[in-house]
């Protein structure tokens, strides 16, 4: 694929699996492009309340995410950058990263999460798609039925 | 990554909030039944006791969170400055107060409950159950919730209690208020310490101080706020309430607050809107009920998530297993703290403890926790480290009246509470302590400072105090000495500055695993790890020099060693080398590479000699060109000789291109004394060599191999591509057998000694 669309990404990853899942995923599509990859964790932030958990552990655990980022495109000349942005809203926060590092298109994995759950802790797959300003490239889970 | 200041969302208010809302949450609904019970009206100076002591503690914690503002609260700062033996004590405490206080804070909840639903001592403990479950389901899947709704919560909640004492006070009848002290004074002491319970709060908000906006105004500001506003609010509760009631109908009563403010409303009689008739009294005592219920659940909640965070501090600290605070991948929650958390709070409401006797042992906790941290603040402000420097600071004329004060005080009592709540209290400082022996030692990784504020003592093998300090890597039980002693070496020439070495051992672990399990199944690497630095610690005492070991099992050696220089503030790294370049990926080393290219502070890269201990060294010789460093690779020649008592000899080496306008010697001279100059060692004796040849490094090569030891600067400032030091120094590093030592000055010097000089050398 030579799609314009590829050329400066932006990678939400949520969690290692997650990381896992994506980059595998977008990887066979930039090989030839030379693309520019922003890989984003956000810190999210309760806003007023107490965090859920410590912004340190979670910068931490951002850390080792990034890390499996960076392996799997190592090797290939694709440049990866890293962010640990920090907001209330996940989707709008990946979104205003995304406009600050004027991407071509923002790319994610949506992962598996029941509806109750969602409706409690933010449905950010469909913040990211309503909200957003530029395209947004859903690539399948082909191998659902893990842990999720 | 992005500016970290986003990280802190919590402005002054959301930080009041948070705190007065865990102060006045379940204590002040709960309490003046069981105070009023225990002393009587006079439990109202109980609670000015309670206070007093708080703003002590406020005052010490601020000064501590201000100049450490990481999560963790106290134990982080009981840890850093005393060490991992009170550091555990401290740890559990925190853990097992916040337990004890949120099954307390539970229980009242379910009291309050009975307000809508009448029933029994059972029913109200199931009602604290189920909530209990709530908030730790809450906490699991990470609900959202807003600080705007904490806000309002906690200010409605002191609203009502305005308008409570207002009407109250103008109700108070002072012929209820006497006897004044029924019980005595140490029935008044010993109410202090139940209420303590109440006062406990504020430490939420230093257990999120890296979460505070402009922490160093916010937190002290907060702090103190957050004690004095329910100290007062208390004290006058008590007073409205024992001069409303009788002691005995406060002490029977579930809810006092609400009988209280039924009994107050009564004489404003009833609201009549159209067919409603609504009481006065009723409505008063309705509004206090619901505050009550919000604030319990805001208290609990709070706490729940401020044990997730001394965990964490703890693991990473290492006092905990760090398998606790795995972050859970899809709710991002620390979800195996916050269900041992849980599990822990419903066993306590199910065990049927009275609820005063939860709150003794959270104060106990608490009380045993704020003592340390007195002492924490004397040690930090006696030890100075360089890192360390609180925005907020005790007064001069309180100090140190405050921490000592209110260490008496807080030990005083510690004293006073009943046998029961004391033997609790002491199982959880013992559980703590056990726990240190058994687990903690040997894995944590924090030293304390106390041995630093008693007395600087130079040459003491673990707490010598050190400014000028030597970041050594080890690895090698073979080439061990000989980098230490290269160290000291450098550190003696800093001796009136109390250098010290920091030696360094990194357990690698590969990406993927997680760092704890994998050191817990390695037993073996990590006893290597051990006998390594035990070694190192024999070898400094040999030579006289203060040393720190640290052994760390991390990702990525060369982070971690980076880590360590900026941790320490080291003023120099000095690695071993093996003597060959690396493959193409890296230039000497991977790790090496790394700490080269991004360390601050003086770099220095060994390689052994094979044949020739560094102990008999006799013969070195620095090279003295004009790049950058070479007065730093002089300096390092010089340290050099002055350990070898006389022995040993140092000649500054140049080479010169024949010249036919000018003679090279002389010229290799002028930049000899010019090296000596700069590196301020031109007092000193040494011998000067210039070798003339058309190639500079292969005059070097055959100039050096009669010497025993070389050292040479890096030649440019800025590592390239295929060369870290310069291609000289690494040729003649893999190339030469004599141990060869390759310096780079500090980062920030390299700059403006750059601007000045040509690199002529390459």
């Amino acid at each position: 694929m030579t799609d314009t669309l590829l050329q400066r990404i932006v990678l939400p990853v949520a969690s290692i699996e997650d990381a896992k899942a994506t980059t595998e995923r977008v990887l066979p599509r930039l090989r030839d492009n030379g693309s520019d990859v922003l890989a984003v964790h956000v810190i999210e932030k309760a806003g007023g309340a107490p965090d859920k958990a410590s912004v340190e552990q979670r910068e931490n655990r951002a850390r080792d995410i990034f890390s499996v980022v960076e392996e799997t495109l190592s090797g290939v000349e694709i440049d990866v950058e890293t962010r640990i942005p920090y907001g209330t809203d996940i989707a709008q926060t990946v979104l205003d990263t995304a406009s600050e590092f004027d991407a071509s298109s923002i790319v994610f994995t949506p992962r598996s999460g029941s509806r109750w759950v969602k409706l409690l802790t933010g449905d950010t797959a469909l913040g990211l798609l309503n909200q957003s300003d530029r395209p947004v490239i859903v690539l399948p889970d082909d191998d659902k039925g893990g842990s999720g | 990554m992005t500016d970290q200041e986003l990280a802190r969302d919590l402005g002054f208010l959301e930080a009041y909030t948070i705190g007065l809302g865990t102060m006045i949450g379940a204590g002040i609904f709960v309490l003046p039944s069981i105070a009023a019970e225990a002393a009587g009206p006079a439990s109202m100076i109980s609670f000015a006791i309670g206070g007093l002591v708080s703003l002590l503690a406020a005052l010490s914690l601020s000064e501590l969170a201000t100049g450490m503002p990481k999560a963790g609260g106290s134990y982080y700062y009981v840890n850093r400055s005393l060490g991992n033996f009170f550091g555990s004590i401290v740890g559990w405490g925190m853990w097992a107060g916040l337990m004890f206080a949120s099954a307390f804070y539970m229980l009242g909840f379910g009291q309050y409950l009975t307000y809508f639903i009448p029933m029994g001592p059972t029913g109200v403990a199931i009602a604290a159950l189920i909530m209990a479950v709530v908030l730790t389901g809450v906490n699991y899947y990470g609900v959202k919730e807003t600080g705007a709704l904490q806000n309002v919560i906690v200010l409605a909640l002191v609203g009502l209690i305005i308008v409570f004492i207002v009407f109250g006070v103008l109700n108070v009848d002072m012929e209820t208020l006497a006897p004044f002290n029924p019980n005595g004074w140490p029935a008044v002491a010993a109410t202090a310490g139940t209420v303590y319970v109440s006062f406990i709060g504020f430490e939420v908000i230093a257990t999120s101080a890296e979460e505070i906006k402009n922490p160093s105004r916010n937190l002290p500001l907060s702090m103190i706020a957050a004690v004095v506003t329910p100290t007062l609010m208390y004290v006058l509760v008590m007073f409205v309430s024992t001069g409303t009631l009788s002691i005995d109908a406060l002490a029977t009563s579930n809810i006092p607050v609400a009988d209280v403010a039924e009994t107050v409303m009564r004489s404003f009689g009833t609201l009549e809107i159209g067919p409603i008739s609504l009481s006065m009294a009723d409505a008063g005592a309705f509004a206090m009920v619901i505050g009550a219920m919000l604030a319990t659940v805001s208290s609990a909640n709070a706490s729940i998530l401020s044990a997730a965070r001394v965990n964490f501090a703890m693991g990473r600290d290492k006092i905990l297993t760090n398998w606790l605070n795995q972050v859970h991948d899809q709710f991002r929650t620390p979800y195996r703290a916050i269900v041992a958390t849980g599990a822990v709070i419903l066993i306590l409401i199910a065990s049927g403890v009275p609820i005063g006797t939860l709150a003794e042992v959270a104060s106990f906790s608490y009380l045993i926790t704020y003592s340390l941290v007195h002492v924490a603040v004397v040690v930090m402000r006696r030890a100075d480290p360089e890192d360390y420097n609180p925005a907020f600071q005790i007064p001069n004329v309180l100090y140190p009246i405050v921490p000592i004060v209110g260490f008496l005080a807080s030990i005083a009592i510690l004293l006073q509470m009943s046998l029961l709540v004391q033997a609790i209290g002491v199982a959880i400082v013992i559980v703590g302590i056990v726990w240190y022996f058994v687990y903690a030692r040997d894995r944590a990784i924090t030293e304390g400072l106390v041995g630093e504020a008693i007395a600087p003592q130079p040459t003491t093998a673990t707490d010598g105090k050190g400014n000028y300090r030597v970041v050594v890597p080890v690895a090698n039980p073979n080439t061990e000495r000989d980098l230490l002693r290269l160290a000291a070496a450098s550190a003696h020439a800093h001796e009136d500055e109390l250098a010290e070495i920091i030696a360094v051992n990194v357990i690698q672990v590969p990406q993927q695993t997680s760092l704890s399990q994998d050191v817990e199944f390695e037993e073996e690497r990590v006893e290597r790890q051990q006998e390594l630095l035990e070694a190192a610690q024999e070898i400094a005492e040999d030579l006289d020099i203060g040393i720190r070991t640290r052994a760390i099992v991390g990702r990525d050696v060369g982070d971690v060693v980076l880590d360590v220089i900026e941790d320490e503030q080291a003023e120099h790294v000095l690695m071993g080398w093996k003597g060959s370049r690396s493959t193409r990926e890296h230039i000497l080393g991977s790790n090496i590479d790394q700490v080269v290219q991004h360390a601050p502070c003086e770099v220095t890269l060994v390689k052994l000699a094979t044949t020739k201990r560094v102990d008999t060294v006799e013969n070195i010789v620095a090279l003295a060109g004009e790049g950058p460093h070479a007065p730093v690779a002089a300096r390092r020649g010089a340290e050099l000789v002055n350990t070898t008592q006389g022995e040993g000899l140092l000649t500054l080496l140049n080479a010169q291109q024949p010249d036919e306008d000018d003679d090279p010697q002389q010229q290799g001279e002028v930049v000899i004394a010019d090296v000596a100059e700069r590196a301020g060692i031109e007092y000193m004796d040494y011998h000067r060599e210039v070798v003339v040849g058309e190639d500079i490094e292969n005059a070097l090569l055959d100039a050096v191999a009669k010497y025993d030891t070389v050292c040479v600067g890096a030649t440019r400032s800025r590592s390239v591509s295929q060369a870290l030091f310069g291609s000289i120094p690494e040729t003649i590093g893999e190339e030469v057998d004599a141990t060869v030592a390759m310096v780079r000055g500090p980062k920030e010097t390299t700059r403006s000694v750059r601007e000045g000089l040509i690199d002529r050398l390459k």
